[in-house]
């Protein structure tokens, strides 16, 4: 397979080198070697069960809020080994923010949702943090003049971009995206998408989608991933099959099998 | 008025629309030279219409590819999927034209240093040319400002292109005796020949712009039922 190896020049903020992930000891995802280049938006795709969402929740050890959950294999972060036993986590989540797929924010004014993080982080000139990560997350516009309205009471896309404010008000270095949109409408989504082509001009993006013309329509480079079925019929992984830029994977790709999923085939 | 949306893919289909839409400058540029070289029967700068296609080969490819990738990656419909459809359309059109200028200054050679002219059948040629040139540029501005009136007077330019291509069919069938002039006026017949195709391009690209702005193909002027034809009512 191909690893979607660094352009001249192109930096990776994560390599992932055999990279396995395993729930009370069954592998959900398994082997999987791949960079992740700096400012740029990178896609997982793939069928249910491939282990896309596993994968991604490594990237801020997530996975570790999992009891069951144990990560094999190496994930270096700007050459730094994540799972190095002095690394911290909530430092890792400091730099490496997380949205979901359904928008969360907390029961809180609109203000004291994207001025939570760095409240708690101690970090310096409050207001304008928060200004400034409602004007990259494009809600400033739409919220400025009632910042101390409840979060609850924004639209699902307006809700989904308060998180991702939310994200960037701690100056993140990456932001992960796990199904961004998948509860949005297509206007909603679309917003989202703009934005996210405008974040990556200061932010590495890597986002979960199960909507292949998402990957297809933002992403730089697109990981594909298949559920791999073991001898018994009980056992089950998700593996990374190929892993290019994405026009190369939407007109070209190397493997049959994401030739077969990108055209529909087989899901 | 709602916001706009996707504009990163908005952008890029302007781009798209721009490099594609330039590489008809590419054609003027070098048929320019490709005329040059006929009235003064100038090889070397023949040479360079030559080696200069590769220009206009590579912007189809470019082109060519960024459709693809497009079609793949943003799954484009209505005006969107038109438009690109007619790019390659275009695109197509554009390197044929290129190779006609090429075709041309292959045969400039044969027309040899003193070799006769007709004064009568090389200054028809360069009209032609410079016909078909101004076509190319009507042909762009009407693709720019989707006009499809312009793009339709396209036809009536063409119809002076073939009538004066007929003219110099007339004129090499009655060029005389003599072996050398003979030839000369085969060849010119060859020069005069894609000329005459350069115009048929231009109006293909123009009924691209109609099949953009109107979403439906017809033909302006359909060669195999002369006189029937289906320029756009306007």
């Amino acid at each position: 397979m191909t690893h979607g190896h660094a352009k001249k020049g192109a930096k990776t903020v994560f390599d992932l080198q055999d990279l396995t992930v395993r729930y009370s000891g069954r592998a959900a995802v398994k082997d999987v070697s791949m960079g992740i280049h700096e400012k740029e938006i990178t896609a997982l795709i793939g069928p249910s069960g491939c282990g896309k969402s596993t994968l991604i929740r490594c990237l801020n050890r997530m996975n570790d809020l999992i009891p069951s959950a144990a990560v094999e294999g190496h994930c270096y972060y700007h050459e730094q080994d994540l799972y190095a036993p002095e690394v911290d986590p909530v430092e890792v989540r400091k730099r490496i923010g997380m949205v979901f797929q359904k928008p969360n924010p907390f029961p809180k004014s609109i203000f004291d949702n994207v001025a939570f993080g760095p409240r708690v982080l101690g970090l310096s000139e409050i207001t304008e943090r928060v200004e400034r990560a409602l004007r990259s997350a494009a809600l400033w516009d739409e919220v400025k003049d009632r910042l101390g309205d409840n979060a609850y009471g924004m639209s699902g896309g307006q809700q989904q971009r308060l998180c991702i404010a939310r994200c960037i008000a701690v100056d993140p270095d990456v932001i992960l995206m796990d199904e961004p949109c998948s509860a949005l409408d297509p206007i909603a989504t679309g917003r989202i998408e703009d934005l996210m082509l405008e974040l990556k001009e200061d932010y590495s993006i890597v986002i979960v989608t199960h909507n292949m013309q998402q990957a297809a329509r933002v992403s730089n480079r697109t990981a594909f991933l298949i559920v791999e079925l073991g001898a018994d019929e009980d056992s089950r992984w998700g593996q990374l099959i190929e892993y290019d830029e994405t026009d190369k994977i939407f007109t070209n790709p190397s493997d049959s099998r994401t030739e077969d999923y990108v055209t529909g085939k087989v899901g | 008025m709602p916001e706009q949306t996707r504009l990163h893919y908005q952008e890029e289909l302007a781009n798209l629309e721009q490099r594609a839409l330039g590489g008809l400058d590419l054609v003027v540029a070098s048929l320019d030279r490709t005329l040059e070289a006929v009235e003064h029967k100038d090889s070397e700068l023949a040479e360079l219409v030559i080696a200069d296609d590769d220009r206009i080969d590579g912007r189809y490819l470019e082109v060519h590819q960024a459709i693809l990738t497009l079609l793949a990656t943003q799954a484009p419909v209505a005006t969107d999927l038109r438009l690109i459809s007619a790019l390659l359309h275009v695109m197509h059109s554009i390197e044929r034209m290129g190779d006609q200028c090429v075709n041309i200054a292959k045969v400039i050679p044969l027309t040899g240093h003193d070799a006769p002219q007709h004064s009568e059948m090389v200054d028809r040629i360069l009209l032609m040319g410079k016909k078909a040139r101004f076509m190319l540029s009507q042909a762009k501005e009407s693709f720019e400002g989707r006009d499809v009136e312009l793009a339709g007077d396209l036809v009536r330019q063409d119809d002076l292109i073939d009538n004066l291509n007929k003219e110099c069919f007339q004129i090499a069938v009655q060029v005389g005796e003599d072996q050398d002039t003979r030839e000369w006026a085969m060849t010119m017949m060859l020069v005069a020949r894609a000329l005459e195709r350069i115009g048929d391009n231009a109006v293909d690209i123009g009924e691209q712009v109609a099949f953009v702005v109107t979403g439906l193909f017809r033909e302006f002027e359909d060669a195999s039922h002369p006189g029937q034809a289906t320029l756009p009512s306007s």
